[in-house]
Parts: structure tokens; sequence; C-alpha cells
């Protein structure tokens, strides 16, 4: 961390707090960026899987993956809910198929292995094709970094992906707790000039749950309502720890939390991925939405 | 601030046979949209006409009445220019029996 400096950060505070915008984040030192999706869709973008020579080498888990959008959060019995303070939100839709996931990333390098944060004011619903409550047909809303250590790093350096997933409910038993990965699937090579791997970190095994992790999450009483919630995640690039969590109202203890490692690869060096996913327990599309996300860095 | 411009990929590769359609693709923000659509590979059988679909909950869709050909061969595009949609917008596509394309389908949505 950076040597405290109370007047500079009491002036830092007070300038934010100020700001409708910033005042309902807590950003560290440096803003890396604060995506509100009334701009626009701020550099969020599709994940696409890696192929070579044809798209027919893309693994299945990537393949169907779909632009976000830009969402007003309509619905067919009261229209647009809008978002937190604007018309709109990012949405990431699954198709209508039990298991299919989707995800939205942002892609980005990092200038000081140090402390960041991500805050986001997101929620999650089903496609409300039935008028029933629905509340155990998403399965997943999730978050992933992906990460690499600096090119003059040396021997041992690490590409490290930390998962961290709400699963609300599986095969319709609502489960409302957060977990984490720390295994993918094995690497495998794509193509011909073996310059191009793959590996699917968000396969369906492997999560294990975060100890205390259990939270009930505001749902509301229909399939069409839907509440905001937080969301603080503390991850360290220079110890590639995670040192912090927060949902709503709750801090959770990180102790146990480990994300996904491996060697770093060929040309993958400061990377600073950002994904947000959403994933269905049913033959009904999920939707995640995020208001707002805000990174930032101290340094 | 120049208005929103986005390239959205709502099929990729993706295999239609029978009745087939795009992803829901919410967007009224855009006042304008183009839609563009690639065979990736040689297409089998008559090709039907594919039709623009639109929405206002993305799950009740009525035909927008636009109707455009298919592509024909590999690689070869095809689109269809739309205006003032609502929110939510498809393609839409009745194939006969026998008949199989493998597409890429991009929507250019303007503010």
């Amino acid at each position: 961390m950076n040597p405290p400096n109370s007047q500079l950060d009491d002036m830092r505070r007070a300038i934010r707090e100020a700001d409708p915008r910033l005042s309902r984040f807590d950003p560290l030192p440096r803003i890396i960026c604060l995506d509100d999706f009334d701009r626009g869709m701020c550099g969020w973008t599709q994940l696409v899987g890696n192929y070579e020579h044809s798209l027919d080498a893309m693994l299945p888990g990537y393949a169907q993956h779909s632009h976000a959008m830009l969402s007003t959060l309509p619905n067919w019995d009261f229209g647009s809910h809008g978002g937190v303070d604007g018309s709109y939100a990012l949405k990431i839709a699954t198709r209508p198929k039990k298991g299919a996931q989707n995800v939205a990333i942002k892609r980005l390098t990092f200038r000081k292995a140090g402390p960041i944060r991500i805050e986001t004011y997101f929620t999650f619903k089903p496609e409300a094709t039935e008028l029933e409550l629905s509340e155990t047909d998403i399965r997943s809303f999730g978050f992933l970094y992906d990460l690499q250590v600096g090119d003059s790093h040396g021997t041992g350096g690490e590409r490290v992906m930390p998962h961290l997933r709400f699963l609300n409910a599986e095969n319709g038993v609502h489960l409302q707790k957060w977990q984490f990965k720390r295994k993918t699937t094995p690497i495998k090579p794509i193509g011909t000039a073996g310059k191009t791997i793959t590996h699917y970190h968000l396969s369906p095994e492997d999560w294990e749950d975060l100890p205390g992790g259990a939270q009930r999450l505001c749902y509301n009483e229909i399939p069409t309502k839907v509440n905001w919630h937080y969301l603080r995640f503390d991850f360290d690039l220079a110890t590639m720890q995670a040192t912090g969590f927060q949902a709503n109202d709750r801090v959770f203890d990180m102790g146990a939390y480990e994300p996904i490692r491996m060697p770093a690869m060929r040309n993958l060096w400061c990377m600073l991925n950002i994904g947000f996913f959403a994933e269905t327990d049913t033959d009904k599309r999920a939707f995640a939405y995020l208001d707002s996300v805000c990174l930032s860095g101290d340094f | 601030m120049l208005p929103e411009n986005l390239t959205a990929i709502v099929a990729r590769n993706e295999v239609w046979t029978g009745d087939s359609a795009t992803e829901p693709y919410e967007c009224g923000w855009a006042r304008e949209a183009i839609v563009f659509v690639r065979a990736l590979k040689a297409p089998r059988g008559a090709l039907p006409k594919a039709r623009i679909e639109i929405s206002a909950d993305g799950m009740h869709w009525a035909a927008e009445g636009s109707q455009f050909d298919l592509p024909a061969t590999e690689n070869a595009v095809t689109f269809q220019r739309l205006g003032h949609f609502g929110n939510f917008v498809r393609v839409a596509a009745s194939l006969p029996e026998g008949s199989e394309i493998t597409l890429l389908v991009a929507w250019h949505l303007k503010a």
C-alpha cells in the first residue's frame, strides 16, 4: 500500500462523497475505470473462446456466448425497470438451456502490481416466461479476474484467475451461497501453429463453498421485480491473493479463498481482465445485470 | 460524447435448420440498425428468406415485415436495414427439411 497521507485521503474522500456518481463506491486512491452503463458499453464485450483456422475449434462453453446488451430491464407486465440512478444497465443473458452460461468481459493491463478493488451494483433474474416466483431458475451469478504477472517477474510467475460465484440454486434446490474455484479444465492445444491453447475455467465442476459464505439475497416476489445489490472484491496483484469480499451488508472471511493458478503464458504479461457471468439452472434464459462497475487501485 | 455505436455478434458458427432464430437482442437505445448475415460454410439445400422480428418483451414476437435473402455461398454476406423497431430484435428463418446454413450474424446499432 502507499504510505498513508491523511490530508490527501480526507480531501479525496470529501470530493468523492460530494459526487453522486462516486459516493456509493468506496474506491482505492486511483480509479482505473468507473463504468456507468448509462454512458454506453464502457469497454465491456463478449468473451469469445480461442480458435485457429476454424471457429469449430472453439470449446462449446465459449461458443454459446453472445454479446451483452444495454438494457432498461423491460418487463412484459409493467415495462422498464431501469437502473440504480439511470435508465440503463449492462445485461448478460444466457441461452434458454439448463446449464447455459454467458460472460461479459473487459480487457485491461495493470501498471502496478498492488492492491485493486472491484465494486459493482448488480442483480439477476430469470426470463419471466412463467407466472411463478422462479427463484430457483438462476443457477449462479459470478465474477472473475484473469491476471498475469508482468514480464520482469522472473521464474515462477503465474497466470491467476480468481473466481467467485453466488450459487443461487442447483437442480431446483435453493442454495444461496458464495463459492470459489481453484481448478480449471486441462489445457488443450488449439490448431497447428503451437501458439494457442484453451481451457474452460467456467466448467460446472470444482466449485468449492466459501466458508461462512451462505447469504440470502433480496429476490423480491415475482420474476419481473429486481433489487440491486452491492459487491466489493479486493485482490492484491503483488501477492496474487484475495484480501476482502463484501456483498451488501456482509463481509466475508477470505482466509480459505484460492484462485485458479497456472504457469505464466508467453503473451499475457500484466493482464488484468474482468468478467461477470450468469448461469441458468433451467431451460429458461438467466439475466445478470450490472448497473455500474468501479475498478480502483492503490498506485 | 459521440452517440453509442455498437457491433454485436449474436450468432457465431450457429447451424440453422428448420425454424431458427437469433437470440433476442435488446437495443431500444438504438435509432437505426443493420444486420449482416454471413455464411461460414457452403449452405445446403434451398434457402428461404430471412425475416426481421420485433418484440416488446423478448418473449412474444411479431414479424416486422422486412425479409431478405440468406447468403447462398460460403462467405457471402446479406443484410437488412431497420429503423423504428422498439426494444428487442431478432433474425428468424424457416428452413425446409434438408436445408442447412452455418451463420455469423452481426447487428450494427447506432443511437
